[in-house]
């Protein structure tokens, strides 16, 4: 078998250039997408910045100055400190710091979140679209059931409950709301790649080569693993992507409602939850930059995300 | 289509079915009661207080169907069999009793506690609602047929822009600009304090001719502009932010329509401009428009969690969060069979309302 490869190859016609990968070609339309660009460069950027949080933080994050709460920007700071560029908060916190640290946390929970609902969705997608039969129908009907639930709500019931299992308090200890909530959007976020990894492999699973596979002997494993996931990955790229904003944005909604990661460790939904609590005189200052955070990451993320759709999924062209 | 519909309401009934299930098992399935912060504020309650508490709500009983074996003053009673505690809540829900709350108005009934913040919903979502689809066709529309022009690329960009923005923080923004810094609105609730009534008791005045709340004989008109006025911040938020995803959509599926053939057919037998685009485009370019239009029903009796929060609104996103954060299970779960519900209803309805609409789809 491998020898006849061989041969066939040997006997086509050379190739006159260096021939150019699904990916590479991806990877042109892309860069000529100026929004997808500006998206990725504004993202690489946001992302440097809060992995240098401790290099960069003129503060550390609890660091409290109770003589200097609600400082406006550019104010000085205690003797022999750096400025507090963006102010302090109630307790005096300087806001720059407490940002970039925030920064880490909100994005190292999205791209947790992500990863973990790409994998899930993809899996039970995958394992549905290929076994078929009463597999597929309970797992899809599942995700409908799913679907049809209230989410914010029941994010809401499910983050503030699992707080109260005192075994899961002992464990975790204090990053106990940040694995919550990962959980909760995990559980409420693989419903949208399920679906979309089943539809793929539904038309994938009748090609020739899925076909190859199981006659050379194949697993069943190896066909969703090696052949089905991979080949529908393009649009698991860009779902994954646009999802990245939207969970940016719920996980800040529920620390903002305060249901989501609880203080000392900063989000900027729980900074703008601080920023709700604060007299009215202060509410723009402190509500602006957190704000604006996560504002240009999720425009960054959006542009990015509709740049790699129309590169990698030219059919789904919005 | 008939037959359609009859087995799409069927999959709807059991589906709802599978969805109080699995409701009640997330929000009974933790430790914590209605008890907890009675428990917390009065150190001398005894666990046997907070047993008899909860034996007197059926709280002791099983869940699901199964052995309930009572314990009365701390003697073992002989097991027997009880149907269980989310049957019990199931037969009474679909005879229309959804059952006492527990710590928001102690042994109120559910129902009329939620229809009394319906109103305010109704309203805020309403003219939400209305304003962005009222805004947001045209503005699609003419960015579409104006494509690649400077007003398509500022449409497209504050589109994008609102769908980037949470409402949280808009929300927050508004209030620190419009009623903080330029005094033109207040920064929450529904009416001046000092006022008699407010713009719902007001409004349920005028509809009904004068037979509800006589208190505010003569005052229904100061009433509604100073309502208005309230309605005004959480309304600019809420519209913005449904407008910059519809029109997105508007856009996206008028541009769909002007690549179509027939749009080249009737340029091609000679009619205006004007007439191709009102008449064949808009028409066409409208009929994906009509699952936004059904999808939006759901937000409408609903509420919206977190903007009717910012702005203190007592509709039913502002009830839900209150009911979670004072583990009322019984009004918690009322709001959310009832959202289920209207979210089922509404697709049900998006379905058949595109069958009609558009001849080319085919359900069997």
């Amino acid at each position: 078998m491998a020898a006849t490869t061989a041969d066939a190859l040997t006997i086509g016609p050379a190739s006159i250039s260096k021939p150019v990968s699904q990916w590479g070609l991806a990877w042109r339309r892309l860069r000529r997408h100026k929004l997808a660009m500006i998206g990725l460069g504004m993202l690489i950027l946001i992302v440097l910045l809060c992995i240098l949080a401790n290099v960069l933080a003129p503060y550390p994050y609890e660091d409290i100055d109770l003589k200097r709460p609600y400082a406006p920007l550019f104010s000085v700071g205690a003797e022999g400190k750096p400025m507090h560029l963006l102010g302090t908060d109630a307790l005096g916190r300087d806001v720059a710091s407490r940002l970039l640290y925030a920064g880490r946390f909100s994005l190292l929970v999205a791209l947790i979140t992500t990863v973990l609902n790409v994998v899930v969705g993809s899996v039970l997608g995958a394992v549905a679209g290929s076994f078929g039969g009463w597999i597929d129908t309970l797992l899809m009907r599942f995700a409908d059931l799913m679907l049809t639930l209230p989410t914010l709500p029941l994010l809401l019931v499910l983050s503030s409950s699992l707080r109260q299992f005192v075994s899961l308090q002992n464990l975790l200890g204090s990053s106990l709301s940040v694995v919550i909530i990962i959980f909760v959007l995990v559980i409420f976020g693989w419903m949208g790649l399920a679906r979309l990894v089943r539809g793929s492999v539904l038309t994938l699973r009748e090609q020739d080569f899925v076909a190859a596979t199981r006659a050379m002997g194949g697993s069943q494993a190896r066909i969703i693993f090696a052949h089905l996931i991979p080949n529908s990955l393009a649009p698991i790229i860009v779902a994954a992507t646009l999802g990245f904003g939207g969970i940016i944005i719920t996980e800040s909604a529920l620390s903002f409602l305060g249901f989501g990661v609880m203080p000392p460790t900063p989000t900027w939904g729980n900074m703008l939850n601080d920023a709700r609590g604060a007299p009215l005189e202060y509410l723009f200052t402190q509500a602006l930059s957190p704000g604006i955070c996560i504002f240009v990451t999720v425009l960054a993320i959006n542009f990015l995300g509709d740049g790699l759709r129309d590169a990698l999924d030219p059919r789904l062209k919005m | 289509m008939t037959t359609f519909i009859i087995r799409r309401l069927l999959q709807s009934v059991v589906l709802l079915f599978f969805v109080s299930i699995l409701i009640y098992i997330i929000l009974n399935i933790v430790p914590g009661g209605p008890f907890d912060m009675l428990k917390l504020s009065n150190p001398r309650l005894g666990q046997s207080h907070i047993d008899r508490l909860n034996a007197l709500l059926d709280l002791d009983k099983p869940l699901f169907p199964g052995e309930y074996c009572p314990k009365v003053a701390g003697e073992q009673q002989p097991c027997r069999f009880d149907q269980g505690r989310y049957v019990r809540w199931l037969v009474k829900m679909v005879q229309g009793d959804l059952g006492r709350s527990w710590t928001m108005k102690p042994g109120s009934p559910v129902g009329p506690l939620i229809l009394s913040r319906l109103g305010y919903t109704l309203l805020l979502m309403g003219i939400s609602t209305f304003l962005a689809m009222a805004l947001a066709v045209p503005i699609g529309i003419y960015s579409a047929v104006k494509q690649y022009s400077v007003t398509d690329y500022a449409v497209t960009a504050l589109a994008f822009f609102g769908q980037s923005m949470p409402t949280f923080w808009t929300g927050l923004m508004a209030v620190a600009i419009f009623a903080v810094a330029l005094h033109l609105f207040p920064t929450s609730g529904v009416r001046t304090s000092g006022m008699e009534g407010d713009i719902v008791e007001a409004l349920s005045r005028v509809f009904t001719l004068g037979r509800t709340h006589p208190e505010l004989a003569g005052q229904e008109w100061p009433t509604i502009v100073d309502g208005l006025r309230h309605i005004a911040l959480p309304a600019l938020v809420l519209t913005y932010f449904n407008m910059a995803g519809w029109v997105r959509y508007t856009r996206t599926s008028m541009l769909e329509v002007l690549r179509q053939d027939y749009m080249r057919t009737a340029r091609a037998k000679g009619m205006k401009e004007r007439v191709v685009i009102l008449k064949h485009g808009l028409r066409n370019a409208l009929i994906p428009l009509i699952t936004i239009l059904a999808l939006t029903l759901p937000g409408l009796f609903g509420g919206a969690i977190i903007t009717e929060t910012i702005f203190s609104w007592p509709g039913m996103g502002r009830m839900q969060i209150d009911a979670i954060a004072n583990v009322d299970w019984p009004v918690v779960q009322g709001l959310l069979v009832i959202s289920a519900f209207l979210l089922i209803f509404s697709n049900l309805l998006a379905d058949v309302a595109y069958a009609f609409a558009d001849p080319r789809i085919q359900y069997k």
